[in-house]
């Protein structure tokens, strides 16, 4: 095929237009490498809004779904809203409601009237003067309107009516008395108050406004100045916060959809700040220079949920779950069979808690702890010999039966594919049900999958995990009665099927109780009834691992625990309280740059080489078509 | 055939594929019983009467049919549906992905086309040499490597740093926040950005193009014109120039656009690992729930934009290839 | 019988046909004899003791992943996993591809055409798309996978075995066969099925490689069960886990090089038999 004569002279003339391609390449090259850093240092010198300090974050890998804040669900999107747009509250360090719009607040008698004092002689970024009645008239568009309601409908569904008889006061009557009141409009995971003489305008078509026209008018330690969906979003200090202005001139917080990427940019000095690393990414950075790392108390827990027999409102069982789980103490064996501390050990590598209540010690106010006669230790023996005495036999395979049906414990274990952890637990569990007779077989299934076969009761058990801020009602809440299905399978919210009459008396009674000490202690009395259910098995709360550039500080809030770990810290207060070192001119982050010129000048000459390469290709081919 | 009408039927054959894409889009994406309900709203306190208004919202009481109708008038006003989790439509989102998608495709496409074709009619002319062997041994290598892989290798090496080399290019997305959006800098800054993603894509793709070309050659050189062309005495640069690599140039270009799939494939994984904010990031960030619209939207677009291209490549054929016209 | 040795001595003479061969020699038999060496109690979280991802050492020659198992062992044991996926959905894919590929050549016509076309449909649709959102909808783990690299794969065997038998058809023993009343169901399976196999045999190697990277990238997005242990998923999991940060090149290097080495061995292998059947086809990828 390949002649000898095939091997003579090069292609000369398809070398030199190489040849001439590669020169205008490099001068091409040259031109953006120098003005580049031409602008670099002007830039540098502070000119336009580049001028200042700058801290760098990545925005939480949710990213942001819509930046209206009556619809969006996304973390990435609330932690930006707690940056532009006021609440009435914000938390302090002991996870308390403190003063933000509200300077003060008072409750009627008969605790259905509160008062809330609005401060005086704010404005929103557009300068027009921010009042009771935006706040009033926000309140009121997600009680009415039920676009609006998307969000946080139900943080008002107990609201009878809310109204600004001047400019700073706002009176909130409520249908029954509400102690969470002074928790529903707090930074991040509260209600943001917006202004009305910008959003009056788009109360009809709520559901559509993307409310992407930057600057974004809104009130708080910042102001959205530019976003790109998908990249980033950009903000200036507003500085003359109420609350004290940030020490930053600027706020980016810039999308990583791994936080490997992330992590990698914070290292190479790209990065200020990144919020909720992996165990071993924190492990690593521990011990990375320039980087400084924390650990707040976790604010959320992880564990397994039982199917104790899935029933309708009405006490119709639904679903295909295994009946043998309905027995207490099957529930109390495979609570004792799991070894809580070397998950901690291992999955986490001891960055969090054992768990036993219900409520994660991000919140020490409704921290609960059982007693130690009812605390449930990992042991495998008593586990044993608990099934033994209730007739659970072990089949030759060494799954035991059920005495009550005479089938073998095969029990499904549902896991969220997408979540490592899921994935690293379940083989610990399937391993340690083994040894207690229990065969289980882990089920990886999407998030909608999963939920939608939970509703049903399709399952036996499951993997979960819950966060929530310092008000606990929505968690305890999707434990009782009221959050069972319908007869038909529809509606509901419960999490685990869990019913109890008790529970049930409780949590509405706990809403009523206005002192924190009473209503901790009716608090703790549910998370003593869901210990013992076994129906919720609490593993570990982990800690909210926090990685920065050294050169930040005022970033954690509060003092140490003994295991080293912070109170639980809030975006809102982290970017507010967050300094640059002193010294540490300019921004970090700019190491790259000295190398940019050479690259793009490689890449222009590759694109250019290559785009020759064609045309001359392609210029041969018409010139044969006319030979 | 005539030109007008060959191309009525082209155009005629590449709506009814389309049409196909959007059947086996619905069929696919419906297929299964799904209630995004519950984790759209998951760690949000939500009542129970917020679900069900937010599944009429989402339409998802209605019956198939219904829904099947709703897509396509729906598709049919360009708006592919109403994503899950970004409660917008999707063809919003997928028009501000765009822009950054066919920035990395194009720059990876352009790149490994003309290092693929060039190193193809280098090593199919003088098959079986050296040069022949180390590129087609390289070729087949890095063809074999998972593109994530070589992805995530090469942002740990450029952008983290290993050992000697300090990382010194981004770690992800398009810019740098830090500086002006627009102008030279910009411009510069941007393609700083593209270097790994389009890098990763061409060492994955080039192969490809390296081994279409390759064999088109290699069958130029077997055929008897050539052999004439060297009787009447030119050099064997000018019967390659002239004769061989023109003519095979042409399937070579048609395969180069069938395989338009690859490309796309890899552009998934890649926007992935460096987000880069394109299309394949926004189909990555749809399956974590998975957002079955959105799913939905994204494989339309890639779906038509393949057909789009394979139109493209097979009218440019015929306008270019005078045989083709001929017969 | 002379015609298989003929074919293997022109096989014994292309050097990378022998090396691709060797490859896979090597690694199919890594996979049958895992299990001789790699117990089961090295592959449970909850009986492994070694240190949380640890560099390679004496007892752990290429270190340890987060839970403390060996990475050599899980690597072993993952060449099972993954060549099993990679080899079912190239049946899969060759049976149903032939299948239509024969049927298609066969019948022409009507039948003929439309399974051409809807070949062609399926050849436009985007693979990875195609093949994530079918894993997306079938739910999560190896069964899914396999079906979405089989549906995506399988119009390229369809396109090639249909063009082969149109050719073979063509031949004149298939007229005889026809004119001393074969059926058609005899014509294919006698005729034109032993004719079109060793073009079958071709093109399922490279379908193997292929398969095995789209296995990989599908579980690297997260569509694979988290709990198998295949090399797909060891990457997953190095990458969820942050074993990137950590540097652990030991956790992140091995699965992706034995991915490489395999569907290089299958590529090299499947180019050398395509190369020996037919010295002119010199193309085709």
């Amino acid at each position: 095929m390949v002649t000898s004569s095939s091997r003579q002279s090069r292609p000369r003339r398809l070398q030199n237009a190489l040849a001439a391609a590669g020169v205008s390449a490099a001068l091409v090259a040259a031109g953006p490498g120098l003005a580049g850093r031409a602008f670099a240092d002007g830039s540098t010198a502070g000119s336009g809004s580049g001028a200042g300090k700058t801290l760098r974050v990545a925005m939480d890998g949710s990213g942001v779904d819509t930046l209206n804040p009556f619809t969006a669900y996304f973390n990435g999107a609330l932690d930006l809203f707690g940056g532009i747009y006021p609440t009435l509250t914000t938390i302090d360090d002991a996870g308390k409601s403190a003063p933000y719009l509200a300077k003060s607040w008072k409750l009627s008698d008969d605790h259905l009237t509160w008062t809330f004092q609005i401060a005086d002689g704010l404005k929103w970024s557009d300068g027009q003067p921010l009042t009771a009645e935006d706040a009033a008239w926000t309140l009121n568009l997600i009680m009415t309107d039920d676009v609006a309601g998307t969000a946080n409908g139900t943080l008002v569904a107990n609201f009878e009516s809310v109204t600004a008889p001047d400019a700073t006061t706002l009176v909130v009557k409520t249908k029954q008395p509400q102690s969470n009141l002074d928790y529903i409009s707090i930074p991040v995971s509260g209600i943001p108050i917006v202004p009305k003489h910008v959003w009056e305008a788009h109360t009809k078509d709520l559901k559509d406004f993307k409310n992407e026209s930057t600057p974004v008018v809104g009130y708080g330690p910042w102001v959205l100045t530019e976003f790109k969906t998908g990249e980033y979003a950009k903000l200036d200090a507003n500085k003359t916060f109420l609350l004290g202005a940030p020490k930053y001139d600027h706020l980016i917080e810039q999308i990583y959809k791994e936080t490997d990427a992330a992590v990698a940019a914070l290292k190479a000095g790209q990065l200020d700040y990144i919020e909720g690393v992996n165990a071993t990414q924190f492990k690593t950075l521990q011990g990375a220079s320039g980087v400084q790392t924390a650990q707040a108390v976790g604010n959320g827990w992880f564990g397994l949920e039982l199917n104790a027999g899935a029933k309708t409102r009405t006490g119709k069982p639904i679903g295909t779950g295994n009946p043998a789980l309905a027995d207490p103490v099957l529930r109390k064996a495979i609570a004792l069979a799991v070894d809580k501390k070397t998950l901690v050990a291992k999955v986490l590598d001891g960055q969090g808690q054992v768990a036993e209540g219900y409520l994660p010690p991000a919140w020490p106010q409704w921290s609960w702890k059982p007693a130690d006669d009812q605390l449930s230790k990992f042991d495998p023996a008593a586990a044993n010999k608990l099934l033994d005495d209730a007739g659970y036999k072990a089949g030759s395979d060494g799954v035991r039966v059920d005495p009550k049906t005479s089938k073998p414990l095969n029990l499904r274990l549902g896991i969220h594919s997408d979540d490592t952890q899921d994935a690293a637990v379940s083989n610990y569990l399937v391993s340690w049900f083994k040894a207690i007779g229990i065969n289980a077989t882990i089920q990886p299934m999407s998030m909608s999958a999963l939920n939608s076969d939970l509703g049903k009761g399709n399952w036996d058990m499951l993997m979960d995990a819950w966060t929530t801020g310092p008000d606990p009602t929505y968690l305890l809440g999707i434990q009782s009665c009221g959050t069972l299905p319908n007869d038909d399978g529809s509606g509901g919210n419960t999490d685990s099927f869990f019913c109890d009459a008790d529970y049930d008396k409780l949590f509405a009674q706990q809403s009523t109780i206005f002192d924190p000490a009473e209503r901790a202690k009716v608090v703790g009395q549910m998370q003593e009834i869901l210990y013992q259910g076994n129906s919720n098995i609490m593993f570990y709360n982990s800690t909210h691992k926090i990685a920065a550039n050294a050169k930040v500080s005022g970033l954690l809030t509060g003092t140490k625990d003994a295991n080293g770990f912070y109170p639980a810290q809030s975006s809102f207060w982290s970017y507010l309280k967050a300094a640059p070192a002193a010294e540490a001119a300019g921004s970090s982050g700019k190491d790259g740059g000295s190398g940019a010129g050479l690259w793009i000048g490689v890449i222009v000459a590759v694109v250019v080489v290559g785009g020759g390469g064609v045309l001359v290709l392609r210029r041969r081919s018409g010139a044969d078509d006319r030979e | 055939m005539s030109s007008p009408r060959y191309l009525v039927t082209k155009l005629a054959a590449a709506a009814v594929s389309f049409a196909v894409t959007l059947v086996i889009g619905f069929v696919l994406f419906n297929l299964m019983p799904a209630d995004p309900v519950r984790t759209m709203t998951r760690g949000r306190p939500t009542s129970e009467a917020e679900l069900g208004r937010l599944r009429v919202q989402l339409g998802l009481d209605k019956p198939l049919w219904e829904r099947f109708l709703d897509f396509v008038n729906d598709t049919l006003h360009g708006r592919l549906g109403y994503s899950w989790q970004y409660q917008q439509s999707v063809a919003s989102l997928t028009m501000h992905r765009l822009g950054p998608t066919l920035l990395l495709m194009g720059t990876a496409f352009a790149i490994s086309v003309a290092l693929g074709l060039w190193l193809g009619v280098r090593s199919g002319w003088r098959a079986g040499s050296l040069f022949d062997r180390i590129t087609s041994a390289t070729a087949l290598t890095l063809w074999s490597v998972p593109t994530f892989w070589l992805g995530m290798i090469l942002l740990i090496v450029f952008s983290v740093g290993i050992g000697p080399i300090h990382g010194f290019l981004p770690a992800g997305g398009m810019s740098d926040p830090t500086l002006p959006q627009t102008g030279i800098e910009h411009y510069a800054d941007v393609a700083k950005h593209l270097v790994l993603p389009a890098l990763t894509m061409v060492l994955v793709v080039y192969a490809q193009y390296v081994t279409i070309m390759r064999a088109s050659i290699i069958e130029e050189i077997g055929s008897p014109y050539l052999l004439t062309a060297r009787a009447k005495g030119l050099t064997d640069a000018v019967v390659r120039r002239r004769h061989a690599v023109p003519n095979a140039l042409l399937p070579s270009v048609t395969m180069i656009f069938l395989h338009l799939g690859g490309l796309i494939s890899g552009a998934v994984a890649v926007e992935a690992i460096f987000s880069w904010p394109g299309l394949g990031e926004l189909t990555y960030e749809a399956l974590k729930i998975p957002d079955l619209p959105l799913l939905q939207g994204t494989f339309i677009v890639f779906s038509a934009s393949v057909i789009i291209m394979n139109l493209l490549a097979d009218l440019a054929y015929r306008a270019l290839d005078p045989r083709v016209r001929a017969s | 019988m002379s015609g298989l040795r003929r074919f293997l001595k022109e096989f014994r003479r292309r050097p990378s046909g022998v090396a691709g061969v060797s490859i896979l020699a090597a690694f199919v038999a890594l996979a049958l004899l895992a299990p001789l060496f790699v117990g089961e109690d090295q592959l449970d979280v909850t009986k492994v003791d070694g240190p949380l991802l640890a560099p390679p050492s004496g007892s752990y020659p290429l270190g340890t992943d987060q839970a403390g198992r060996s990475i050599l062992a899980l690597l072993a044991y993952g060449a099972r996993e993954s060549l099993r996926i990679g080899i079912i959905a190239t049946v899969l894919t060759v049976v149903f591809g032939s299948l239509v590929g024969i049927v298609a050549g066969h019948f022409g016509g009507w039948t003929g055409r439309i399974l051409m076309h809807v070949t062609d449909w399926f050849i436009a649709l985007p693979s990875l798309p195609l093949a994530i959102s079918l894993a997306a909808v079938l739910g999560q783990g190896e069964t899914s996978i396999t079906i979405a690299i089989a549906v995506t794969s399988w119009t390229a065997t369809a396109r090639l075995v249909r063009a082969q038998t149109l050719a073979v058809e063509a031949r004149p023993f298939v007229e005889r066969a026809r004119v001393l009343g074969a059926g058609n169901r005899q014509i294919m399976v006698r005729q034109v099925l032993p004719n079109v196999m060793p073009l079958i045999l071709v093109s399922s190697t490279l379908t193997v490689a292929g398969s095995l990277l789209s296995e990989a990238t599908l579980t690297f997005l997260g569509l694979g069960n988290p709990t198998d242990i295949t090399w797909g998923e060891m990457l997953h999991e190095a990458f969820a886990n942050g074993a990137f940060t950590a540097n652990a090149w030991w956790y992140i290097l091995p699965p992706g090089l034995t991915i490489l080495a395999v569907v290089l061995g299958f590529t090299l292998t499947g180019r050398a038999v395509e190369h020996v059947l037919d010295p002119r086809m010199e193309k085709s990828r």
